[in-house]
């Protein structure tokens, strides 16, 4: 048994709930009257365990709200669960899921900086600079601009590069690849079996069945926050195109 | 290591934020204490002349009072305005109310320094008992720390929170002896002072930049024990709520 075997990540029995909060006007009243809290404990993830060895590639596909990103937050460590454990032997690229790390006011320039060193690669790194740049294909013009001001393509490009700017262990996807132009997404493509081949490890959130079969081995279906389907990816996907 | 330059970068991002567009950008902290006790000088200097020296009266308690105000404001909008970066990155929420303080933290020592010097023409007396402003300033740091926790955490889930807070902040800065003296007040009614905690502090401030002496132990103590009283609580709480702070923002 070599370390090849272990486990890069684990999941044992994670249970993930919210608090939802009616908070308003209206909930006074509830809390008054009915003595009803006004915060109420929501479970989106049931019970998950999974398993995910150094090197795969794992699609993860399911409908809207059904705890996708939940999921991969709980995995990130960014969501602690309310049950159970999760046991990660790694480092994450930061999961940009269409633009949401960046902040709007600063420019292109500024939020690279603070993403590196949020993510502790260190600030200075101009090579680090160098290949966001060059790998966004976006200009010195543009990166001086205000993020508000992006498209949601160059928004995509800008979150895309500096998620891969990280020499993490395990890289997330989470949607990232649908609103870049066709040229973008196949550069990303190509990108992505790269890091592939690197012997990284892949979580891959899309809504495309199609390219969840292209790049991972194996999958996950959720379905209100249940695992419903696990492995390998042409099986799964043909299950969620049942789905619909 | 590794965490010290992301409070530095977030630190960064808020004063960057903070100031975008504006001209003179980061001056702006000790412009608006100037702004302020110019508006005090020319309305209450030649009504309280009672009090020795009414400007470095007025600048202590102005300084520290900005400093208070800005860290908590500050704080309880950071960490709603940066669900962005609490969502996509696994980073402890403590750190947003930290990158306030520090960097107003650096704002205060800056503004002090720039009115220790000013304040060569209004009566201070330059020795080395005016060191003790940095212990003293660290305590209320402390101090407002544990209040900003407490407002900023309470504030993901009750928005209100920000909402009573600037609004209670003026009568707050109007029941503090900061712009009048304290012998102002009749004698029945010193107890609504006596019960503000940063009246204590700022009484500190003042007993070492103005007043003659040494401030007493007694003062000392009590504003580390509230110091400390309260920087605990804040935590206490800010870590009760911090693992529900993304299903709220």
């Amino acid at each position: 048994m070599g370390i090849e075997q272990e486990d890069l990540i684990s999941l044992k029995n994670v249970t993930v709930s919210f608090w939802q909060n009616n908070v308003g006007v209206h909930s006074v009243k509830d809390l008054l009257v009915q003595r009803k809290n006004p915060f109420q404990n929501k479970t989106i993830l049931h019970n998950i365990s999974l398993n995910i060895k150094k090197g795969q590639s794992i699609g993860m596909l399911g409908r809207n709200g059904c705890g996708k990103s939940t999921l991969l937050r709980t995995i990130a460590g960014i969501i602690k669960p309310y049950t159970g454990t999760v046991t990660v032997n790694g480092t994450f690229a930061p999961i940009l899921a269409i633009g949401a790390g960046l902040e709007p006011e600063l420019n292109g320039y500024e939020n690279i900086s603070l993403l590196l060193s949020l993510y502790g690669t260190h600030r200075r790194n101009t090579d680090a600079v160098a290949n966001i740049k060059e790998f966004s294909e976006l200009d010195d013009e543009v990166l001086r601009m205000p993020v508000k001001r992006y498209s949601s393509g160059m928004v995509a490009r800008l979150a895309f590069s500096i998620s891969l700017a990280n020499e993490a262990d395990i890289l997330i996807i989470d949607e990232v690849l649908a609103v870049g132009d066709q040229g973008f997404q196949a550069k990303c493509m190509k990108k992505i079996y790269q890091v592939k081949n690197e012997g990284k490890t892949i979580l891959f959130v899309s809504h495309f069945p199609d390219d969840v079969e292209k790049i991972c081995d194996s999958a996950i279906l959720l379905e209100d926050g249940v695992i419903t389907q696990t492995g390998n990816a042409a099986y799964v996907c043909d299950k969620y195109r049942q789905l619909f | 290591m590794q965490n010290i330059t992301r409070v530095y970068a977030l630190s960064k991002r808020n004063v960057i934020l903070r100031y975008k567009s504006s001209l003179i950008g980061f001056f702006w902290g000790f412009f608006k204490p100037l702004l302020y006790l110019f508006i005090f000088i020319v309305i209450f200097s030649s009504q309280f002349t009672s009090v020795n020296h009414y400007v470095l009266f007025a600048t202590t308690g102005l300084i520290f009072w900005f400093f208070f105000a800005n860290v908590t404001n500050q704080s309880i909008a950071n960490i709603v305005g940066s669900a962005g970066i609490l969502k996509s990155l696994s980073i402890p929420p403590i750190f947003f109310p930290l990158s306030d303080m520090i960097s107003e933290l650096f704002n205060l020592v800056l503004t002090l320094v720039v009115f220790l010097i000013l304040m060569h023409w209004f009566g201070i007396v330059y020795s080395f008992k005016l060191l003790l402003i940095l212990p003293c300033a660290v305590l209320f740091g402390l101090f407002s720390m544990g209040i900003t926790l407490m407002l900023s955490s309470l504030n993901v889930f009750f928005r209100d929170i920000g909402i009573v807070w600037s609004t209670v902040q003026p009568a707050l800065f109007y029941l503090t002896p900061i712009a009048y003296p304290e012998s102002l007040i009749p004698e029945h009614y010193k107890f609504i002072i006596k019960c503000n905690p940063i009246y204590y502090f700022i009484q500190l401030a003042r007993d070492i930049t103005c007043n003659p002496g040494m401030p007493s132990a007694r003062l000392w103590l009590l504003c580390a024990g509230m110091a400390v009283c309260m920087y605990f609580a804040g935590l206490l709480i800010f870590n009760k709520l911090k693992n529900q702070f993304i299903s709220a923002i």
